[in-house]
């Protein structure tokens, strides 16, 4: 009974019986003889005990896996190198920074003649005492692979591998919601660097229940806790442990569910001047995304801009709603805006948002030329498209007016500059 | 609960709470009710959120100096207890899916039940020892409190939810253990007060959600207006 379709052709063999579990042979058992035509199929007989595998031929070449024959001739080479050598890998060895550390050359005698070498490289034999290899004051460039050779046969006897490092230090944690009320996260580091591999384990208490932390997936020092109750009176705690081969090290933190909570800043913020008028900037922004529930847990906002070329930041605290126009903009300023949020009753504000730039409406500066040279215009054509005697952008005197500077407006842009100038003192006295 | 002789009242004292609980849990809240052009509870929905806030915000300092005069270990932030005893405090944690799914009378019930609960034992948070000041604090919160019962009760009747009664034998007493120490009281004081502040950060909460259910479609709102235009 042949039970799948056709195996790979280039496989041959006969039939013989394989364990049940076992992986299927990719090697031939025997070797066709050139040109044999057959078919290649499986059969299952019974299924009890064994699998009976009925191969039949079909051969178009001499099928020899050459993938085959690479592994089997690989595992042999390993065994003859096992064979002839002390040891198979390498002893791993941590060291503290700073340390001595006495590296004995395997069971050999203290008297042998053998040579060390780190990485390949020999080692001044004054490093020695008899077979051991001494070192003093490890640092960081003392790691490597070390191995002792019997000095004349250069026959190895022994592999170090030294790895040169620090116990940790206390942890940092710190745990924030800002999927509230889904979850919170806690992620830590550490302060100073051990240059060893370090094993970190986290446990979470909710009272005396334990509750389970999931490995975040793209990070490796941040971990997820899902909440189950809402509004609890009792306290989580957070510990971490970190430990590696030279030490290990603690810490806890302890807090209630609400003053963790803080969003991500909003997203999307965006910045557009409002046609015809110079003073007027529409801000508009979206809640975060990782916020789950805006409308049981509805968000505030608190909006920050300011002119380029100021320090000062005018704020706006916002109950709802995620659009605002700022009204008082100086016309003609590149402004930069920022959105923050925060859960209406709890937590903290979030971190402030990419900015958004903008820049009022400007009314389209008109060609003065024209005018000032109408009785000459029969002169020349091209007068028109020359540019305006004086910039119109840094002029002052462009508060909420579209005229051009000409004599008879000279005063008029004074007391316009004096109001400027008043204004902008009221407004910082006000922040 | 006679006392006896030569000890300091403290049994009367909870026999009196238990009284004094009994006899205010069948005292009706009075509805704060305007029935005149009645726009719905959305009004008095806003009111009662904005009523936790004003608590939440009078109980922070209120309680500060409460624990203060407790002293430590209560006062210190890192306080972190089992919650043993005060089994008959209204708790505010709720499973999250189940709080999700509460209807709105549920809701609304478990608040009004709760903050008659707690008012009841505020209420018997009058120690011998505490400071006038201190008391004229938890008498003054006391009143808002009681506003803030009569503002959910104002919001079920404009719902048509009748008031939770209570059941003879769940009335709030409070039945204090053979040795009721002075530890053990300034305990169930701590966590009185937490459990306030939680329920009043829960209710803020829970009038979010029923301020978006019960939000009136704009269409309604303005034919109500070209009503009374006439």
């Amino acid at each position: 009974m042949t039970a799948g379709g056709r195996a790979h052709p280039r496989s041959a063999g006969g039939t013989y019986w394989a364990p049940a579990r076992g992986p299927r042979f990719c090697c031939p058992v025997f070797a066709p003889p050139p040109g044999f035509h057959g078919a290649l199929s499986d059969s299952l007989l019974d299924g009890a005990s064994g699998l009976k595998l009925h191969l039949e031929w079909q051969v178009m070449a001499v099928p020899v896996p050459w993938a085959c024959c690479a592994v089997l001739a690989a595992a042999a080479a390993v065994v003859y190198a096992q064979r002839h050598s002390p040891q198979e890998t390498p002893h791993v060895q941590y060291e503290r920074l700073g340390s001595d550390v006495t590296l004995p050359c395997g069971t050999a005698n203290w008297d042998a003649a053998v040579t060390w070498r780190v990485n390949g490289t020999d080692l001044a034999p004054d490093l020695l005492n008899g077979s051991q290899l001494v070192l003093r004051g490890l640092e960081l460039g003392h790691s490597g692979l070390y191995a002792c050779f019997h000095r004349d046969s250069w026959h190895l006897r022994h592999q170090v591998l030294l790895n040169v490092g620090l116990p940790p230090r206390e942890p940092v944690l710190s745990c924030r919601s800002n999927t509230y009320p889904k979850g919170f996260y806690c992620s830590w580091h550490l302060p100073s660097p051990t240059y060893i591999p370090n094993t970190f384990n986290v446990t979470v208490l909710h009272g005396s229940k334990i509750m389970v932390c999931e490995k975040d997936p793209a990070l490796k020092n941040r971990c997820h806790i899902r909440y189950m109750h809402l509004f609890s009176t009792v306290k989580y705690k957070v510990s971490i442990s970190v430990s590696n081969a030279l030490g290990h090290n603690t810490t806890a933190i302890t807090f209630d569910e609400f003053t963790i909570v803080k969003p991500d800043p909003p997203e999307n913020v965006v910045a557009r001047p409002v046609p015809s008028n110079p003073r007027r900037l529409e801000v508009t922004w979206q809640t975060p995304s990782t916020w789950p529930d805006p409308e049981s847990f509805p968000l505030k906002f608190f909006l920050r801009y300011r002119p380029l070329i100021l320090d000062q930041w005018q704020h706006v605290e916002l109950s709802d709603g995620t659009a605002h126009t700022i009204t008082d903009a100086y016309a003609g300023k590149e402004y930069i805006i920022q959105v923050a949020a925060k859960d209406n009753e709890i937590g903290t504000w979030s971190d402030w948002s990419v900015a958004a730039h903008a820049t009022p409406w400007t009314e389209e500066p008109r060609h003065l030329t024209t005018e000032a040279q109408a009785p000459e215009t029969t002169a020349s054509t091209t007068s028109s498209l020359a540019p305006p005697p004086t910039t119109k952008i840094c002029d002052p005197g462009e508060l909420g007016s579209g005229g051009g500077p000409s004599a008879p407006f000279f005063i008029s842009v004074l007391v316009t500059l004096a109001l400027a100038a008043a204004a902008a003192a009221a407004g910082s006295l006000l922040i | 609960m006679l006392p006896a002789a030569g000890e300091p009242a403290a049994g009367d004292s909870w026999g009196m709470l238990a009284c004094l609980c009994t006899v205010l849990w069948h005292l009706p809240a009075v509805p704060a009710l305007n029935r005149t052009g009645d726009p719905g509870p959305g009004p008095s929905i806003q009111k009662t959120y904005d009523l936790t806030r004003y608590l939440e915000h009078q109980l922070r300092s209120l309680a500060g100096t409460y624990l203060n005069y407790l002293g430590p270990p209560f006062n210190e932030p890192d306080f972190n207890p089992p919650r043993l005893g005060a089994e008959t405090l209204p708790r505010a944690t709720v499973n999250l899916d189940v709080w999700r799914s509460l209807n709105d009378r549920l809701r609304l019930t478990q608040n009004y039940e709760a903050y008659s609960h707690l008012l009841c034992y505020l209420r018997g948070l009058n120690r011998q020892a505490a400071t006038a000041e201190l008391r004229r604090s938890l008498a003054h919160f006391c009143t808002s409190l009681q506003g803030l019962l009569g503002s959910i009760a104002g919001v079920m009747a404009a719902l048509g939810y009748p008031l939770p009664q209570p059941l003879p034998g769940t009335e709030p007493t409070w039945t204090p253990g053979p040795a009721h120490s002075d530890f053990l009281q300034k305990m169930d004081d701590f966590w009185l007060l937490k459990e306030l502040q939680t329920w009043l950060w829960r209710s803020a909460k829970d009038f979010n959600r029923l301020k978006k259910k019960m939000q009136p479609p704009a269409a309604a709102v303005t034919l109500h207006l070209e009503a009374h235009g006439f």
